[in-house]
C-alpha cells in the first residue's frame, strides 16, 4: 500500500478509537478534546470517515446498544488499524522533528 | 418532543441524499447523533450541519467501490469531470443567451432569419448538453459498479463524439467560436482520457473477470 498522509480527521479518529471503544458521539466530543477544542467533527464527515474506514478494515464495530429507543454502535481499533496508526503517528513524530531541528535546535534534542 | 420529531423530519430529508445501502447502515445512528448535537428547541437542521451532510452524501457516492482498480478511479474522476465540463457548458450558454440575441440583433437588424437560427441553435445547445449530461452521469454510475457494458459504451460514446465532431469541423456547416472548440475539445480530451483508462489491462479485470478454472460461468456476466 502506498504510503500516503492520512488526513488530519481518520487521524484523530483513530486516535479517539486507540484507548478503547467509543460511539459516535463520543468520538466527536473526544477528537475535540485530543486537538484542543480546534477540530469539531461534524456527523456527516464523521460517519462518511467511520463507513470508509470499516470497509478499509482500519476500524470495527465493537458491540451496538439501544439507548433511549435509538442505536447506538460502539466502534474499536482492528490490528490493522492499531498499526496504521501507530504508522502515521511515527511519520508525524519524524516531520515535527526534522522541522524543530531545524527551527529549534535546543528543543528538538528533548523530543527526539 | 414534536420539535424534535420535526428536526428528525427534516434531517432524514436530508440523509435522503446518501446512497441506500449507507443508509441502511448508518442513517439511524447518525440520527441519534445528529439530534444529540441539538440544541433545546432547535426545529431546523443548521446550515453547516446540513452543508456537512450533503458533503458526506457526495463522498458517499464518489467512493471508489472496494477492490477498483487505480485506473478505473481515475477513470471515473474524469467522468465527474465531463459532467462538470458540461455542465459549465450549459451554465455558460443560459447565462450568455441574452448577449447573443442583442448581438445578433444589432449585426442584423430586421432580419428576422439571423434571430430565428440564433434561437433553434440555442435550443439545440440546451437539449444537447442536458442530453449529454444524462449520458454521461448514467455511464458513470454504470462505471463505478463495475458494469462491463458501460465501457464498451462509453467507447462508443467516444467514437460517435468524435464522428460527430470531424463532420461539423469538416462540413464547414458550423461557425464555431473559440470558446465553442475549446469546450469541445476539453471534453473530447476529457473522454479520450477516460476511455484510454478503462482499456488497461488491470481496467479490464475489473470490468471482466476471468472466469476461474473451479467455476467457469462465474465472472463472465462482470461483477455482483
Amino acid at each position: 500500500m502506498t504510503a500516503r498522509a492520512m488526513q488530519e480527521a481518520t487521524y484523530l479518529i483513530l486516535t479517539a478509537l486507540a484507548s478503547g471503544s467509543q460511539h459516535g458521539y463520543g468520538i466527536i466530543a473526544d477528537v475535540s478534546e485530543i486537538s484542543g477544542g480546534r477540530v469539531q467533527l461534524r456527523p456527516g464527515t464523521l460517519y462518511t470517515a467511520l463507513d470508509r474506514l470499516r470497509t478499509d478494515g482500519l476500524i470495527a464495530v465493537d458491540r451496538e446498544e439501544i439507548v433511549g429507543n435509538r442505536l447506538r454502535r460502539y466502534y474499536m481499533l482492528t490490528t490493522e488499524g492499531e498499526r496504521r496508526l501507530a504508522d502515521e503517528a511515527a511519520r508525524l513524530h519524524a516531520n515535527a522533528i526534522a522541522a524543530l531541528r531545524r527551527l529549534r535546535p535546543d528543543l528538538a534534542a528533548g523530543l527526539a | 418532543m414534536s420539535e424534535q420529531a420535526t428536526l428528525e423530519r427534516r434531517y432524514r430529508r436530508l440523509l435522503a441524499c446518501y446512497p441506500r445501502a449507507f443508509r441502511r447502515e448508518n442513517e439511524e445512528e447518525i440520527l441519534a447523533v445528529l439530534l444529540a448535537c441539538a440544541q433545546d428547541g432547535q426545529q431546523r437542521p443548521g446550515l453547516a450541519a446540513s452543508a456537512d451532510l450533503i458533503k458526506g452524501a457526495m463522498r458517499a457516492w464518489l467512493r471508489p467501490a472496494p477492490g477498483q482498480p487505480r485506473n478505473v478511479r481515475m477513470a471515473i474522476r474524469l467522468m465527474y469531470a465531463g459532467v462538470a465540463a458540461h455542465l459549465a457548458a450549459l451554465v455558460t450558454v443560459v447565462a450568455t443567451t441574452g448577449s447573443v440575441r442583442s448581438a445578433v440583433a444589432r449585426g442584423y437588424p430586421g432580419l428576422a432569419a439571423a434571430q430565428n437560427s440564433v434561437s433553434v441553435n440555442l435550443v439545440i445547445d440546451y437539449v444537447g448538453l442536458s442530453i449529454g449530461i444524462i449520458v454521461w452521469l448514467v455511464l458513470t454510475w454504470a462505471l463505478v459498479r463495475g458494469r462491463a457494458w458501460a465501457r464498451i459504451a462509453t467507447a462508443g460514446y467516444f467514437v460517435s463524439m468524435t464522428l460527430s465532431m470531424l463532420i461539423s469541423v469538416g462540413g464547414g456547416s458550423a461557425v464555431y467560436a473559440p470558446a465553442d472548440l475549446s469546450v469541445g475539445a476539453v471534453v473530447w480530451l476529457i473522454a479520450l482520457a477516460a476511455c484510454v483508462l478503462l482499456f488497461t489491462r488491470t481496467s479490464g479485470r475489473f470490468y471482466c473477470p476471468q472466469p476461474r478454472a473451479v467455476t467457469p460461468w462465474h465472472g463472465t456476466f462482470g461483477r455482483l
